[in-house]
């Protein structure tokens, strides 16, 4: 098991340095200065951003000096935001992201894994053949009509029309939790102080329930799929056989066994739990990564671009690694090999 | 070889399903109008035309009075600043006016006196009547004059009638947007833009996908090692990250400007072309790694045949239905994607798309105003979901194995 994981490690190295790569080749086709600066910019300025950014060595050199440079999550400082590292705003802006995409994650897998078990128990019946239609048509709607209807109907029609009960709020995003630091081997570690679970809801519940609305197309006709394919299997009808009933089955044999594609369709979302939902992000003005992200190149902030990417990329593909792991762990066929 | 194609068990339980057939019938009718838009069925000229006043709802909705009076002293507004701009320069009021035709709705010559009687008119109606009431529709009472006021909007630019009138009624039944453009236009108009993101795109990554996975699959060794190391790393960038640095490095070229459409399109395709072919090399790789094994590849190698030959003729063609497959997903996904990364300000530039519709009407919402964002829309869901209907049956036709 261990060499396993070494295995997969080590393989991912590679993967890795070439993202690296990739990002870092590309961000350089043209320089990022005179992008930056634009065309009127001086010559002390320009030279002084080039020296700053390390642009005046080999590319090899830039590429050896951001790795290792990296490994103490030292991206530098942005050039928007003067005096601000990149990795304060990196840090700053990751609960922001989990506190609306842990949230709808769980609310997703839960509601569209039940629905996927009903609709498989029902299979042929009206009722399945209701809820198959509806997630067709679910999935036929951008996820950009959802966003501007949902915010509609959850907070500018309830305003509009003075509702008694306004819950949401669309901008003006506040954190539901207060932040304290503390140091530990030079680096600043936050941990939370307080919550407040109103401002949550008024902030971020609309966010999320736009998104499990979004997904539930999609992972309801997967969990069915993975159920329908699991009742066919011949380990169920030796449990007709022996006289359990359809509904032990259902529950007991064959939720346990369709865990496995369960685990992995969870685990290949994980890493979109730290990007965020950039839409979601940029519509309801909440200061996650996505939304960072997307400022940054819009501004041009190239420190911040290369930074951002090198870490969304590795969180990426730990979690790619652990889904093997976990994989590995649920079903001892898979070879290790 | 058509023959026995068309004559093939996965065709036959293809056609069999009415509700594929059906969907099928509505991707071709997009077809077809995305080949008439191509040659030229409607100019890009005519997305950016002016035909009505700004906001105007579609058809089936009655304006209420205050809209009505806003619509009406659109047109008597640009009568008033073209017969105070003539009489400084001498000229006659229809001259100045004639600039200012919405489409079809254009201005008849009337007399000058004409022209002052008629305004004097409406503006004693706005200041003496209309203009005290904060509401009009409060005030039903005033109708007949808000409809006295349609009728001197009417005497100068009186409506279409006839062949005009219809294509008009065509131009504005689903109402305009803040410019005054017509969004059945725009709409309608997109197709062509959305046809040709998904056709290039999805062709071009199907191809290099499933040229370089069948290939990784059947050479094996480093070139598999090679292949798998390309597509790992490109995966395991998040999908906006790697489109949005790519966008990133076309910002300022040629392919940026607003006033080459077919151009900007480029940064689009290569973001595009560069992350799709990844689904597709997966998926026949791994058919190819089982076909590679069966009696008739080692039979074609027994007889002599080359390997290239042998990968292109007895290997590629046995994994075409996965490529189908993989092309109608791929266009759903680039429909979809071109909606986001417009509105991101990242994709079409310069030209009406369903993505720059649903942007533009973003804030219209706010104001009740629902047709711009509801014909974006509508037309895309239609095709979307007969792209999907279309995938499900091809998919339950020509590999039922498969799991989502």
């Amino acid at each position: 098991m261990w060499s396993f994981i070494l295995r997969r490690l080590l393989y991912n190295i590679p993967v890795y340095l070439g993202i690296l790569l990739l990002v870092m080749g590309l961000l350089r086709v043209r320089n990022p200065v005179y992008a930056y600066l634009g065309k009127n910019a001086d010559e002390k300025q320009i030279a002084q951003l080039e020296e700053s950014f390390g642009l005046n060595d080999p590319f090899i050199v830039q590429y050896g000096r951001f790795i290792w440079r990296g490994l103490r999550l030292d991206f530098g400082e942005s050039w928007k935001y003067q005096g601000t590292t990149v990795r304060e705003k990196l840090l700053a802006s990751i609960p922001p992201s989990l506190s609306i995409t842990v949230p709808a994650l769980i609310l997703t897998s839960l509601i569209s894994i039940t629905v996927g078990l009903f609709s498989s128990y029902y299979r042929g019946r009206w009722i399945d053949r209701l809820l198959v239609i509806a997630a067709v048509l679910g999935m036929s709607i951008s996820f950009l009509v959802y966003i501007i209807f949902g915010q509609f109907v959850g907070a500018f029609l309830p305003k509009q029309a003075g509702w008694f009960l306004q819950p949401f709020e669309i901008s003006g995003y506040k954190p539901w939790y207060s932040i304290d630091t503390f140091d530990l081997l030079g680096l600043t570690i936050p941990y939370p102080t307080g919550f407040s679970p109103m401002t949550w809801v008024s902030f971020c519940m609309l966010p999320v329930l736009i998104s499990v609305i979004v997904s539930m197309g999609y992972d309801t006709r997967f969990y069915r799929a993975v159920m329908v394919e699991e009742s066919n299997r011949d380990y169920i009808v030796t449990a007709r056989a022996k006289g359990a009933t359809k509904r032990k089955i259902m529950f007991v044999h064959m939720l346990k066994n369709a865990m496995i594609p369960i685990i992995t369709r969870i685990m290949t979302t994980l890493p979109f739990l730290i990007t965020g939902s950039i839409l979601l992000e940029i519509f309801f003005g909440i200061p996650g990564m996505g939304r960072t992200l997307i400022t940054a190149i819009t501004d041009m902030d190239y420190p911040m671009i290369q930074g951002f990417t090198a870490v969304i990329a590795f969180l990426y593909i730990l979690s790619i690694i652990l889904t093997d792991v976990l994989y590995a762990l649920v079903d001892p066929r898979v070879r290790l090999s | 070889m058509t023959g026995r194609l068309l004559r093939s068990r996965g065709v036959r339980k293809f056609r069999r399903n009415r509700l594929a057939m059906a969907a099928l019938g509505v991707i071709a009718l997009y077809f077809v109008t995305a080949i008439v838009l191509f040659f030229g069925g409607i100019s890009m000229d005519a997305t950016k035309e002016r035909v009505a006043p700004k906001h105007m709802p579609g058809f089936f909705q009655t304006p209420d009075l205050d809209e009505r009076l806003a619509f009406a002293m659109h047109f008597i507004n640009e009568a008033d600043v073209a017969s105070r701009l003539a009489s400084s320069r001498g000229q006659h009021p229809h001259e100045i006016l004639q600039e200012k035709a919405l489409a079809e709705r254009r201005p008849v010559r009337l007399e000058i006196e004409q022209y002052d009687l008629l305004l004097d008119e409406a503006f004693t109606i706005l200041e003496e009547e209309l203009d005290l009431v904060e509401n009009l529709q409060d005030h039903p009472e005033l109708e007949p004059r808000v409809e006295r006021m349609e009728e001197i909007a009417e005497t100068i630019f009186p409506a279409p009638t006839g062949w005009e009138g219809g294509v008009y009624w065509l131009r504005t039944f689903l109402g305009s947007d803040a410019a005054g453009q017509s969004i059945s236009v725009r709409a309608v108009y997109s197709i062509k833009v959305a046809f040709q993101i998904g056709l290039i795109t999805s062709v071009v990554s199907v191809l290099i996908g499933s040229l370089l996975g069948a290939a990784a699959a059947f050479f094996g060794g480093w070139v598999d090692h090679l292949i798998t190391w390309v597509f790992s790393t490109l995966s395991s960038i998040p999908y906006l990250v790697l489109l949005s640095v790519l966008i990133v490095v076309f910002f300022g070229t040629v392919f940026d400007d607003p006033e080459r459409p077919f151009l900007s399109l480029v940064p689009v395709y290569v973001a595009f072309c560069s992350t799709f072919w990844i689904g597709p090399c997966r998926v026949i790789r791994g058919e190819t790694m089982k076909i590679k094994e069966l009696e008739y590849v080692q039979a074609a190698t027994a007889i002599g045949f080359g390997r290239f030959y042998i990968l292109l003729r007895h290997i590629i063609p046995n994994t075409a239905h996965l490529m189908f497959i993989n092309f109608s997903l791929l266009f759903i996904g680039a429909i979809k994607s071109e909606v986001i990364l417009s509105f991101l300000g990242l994709g079409v530039k310069g030209q009406a798309s369903w993505g720059i519709m649903i942007r533009d009407a973003k804030d219209e919402v706010a104001s009740y105003f629902f047709w711009q964002i509801g014909a974006a829309t509508f037309l895309m869901f239609v095709l979307v979901l007969a792209f999907n209907i279309f995938t499900d049956a091809l998919q339950d036709a020509f590999d039922p194995k498969h799991v989502d």
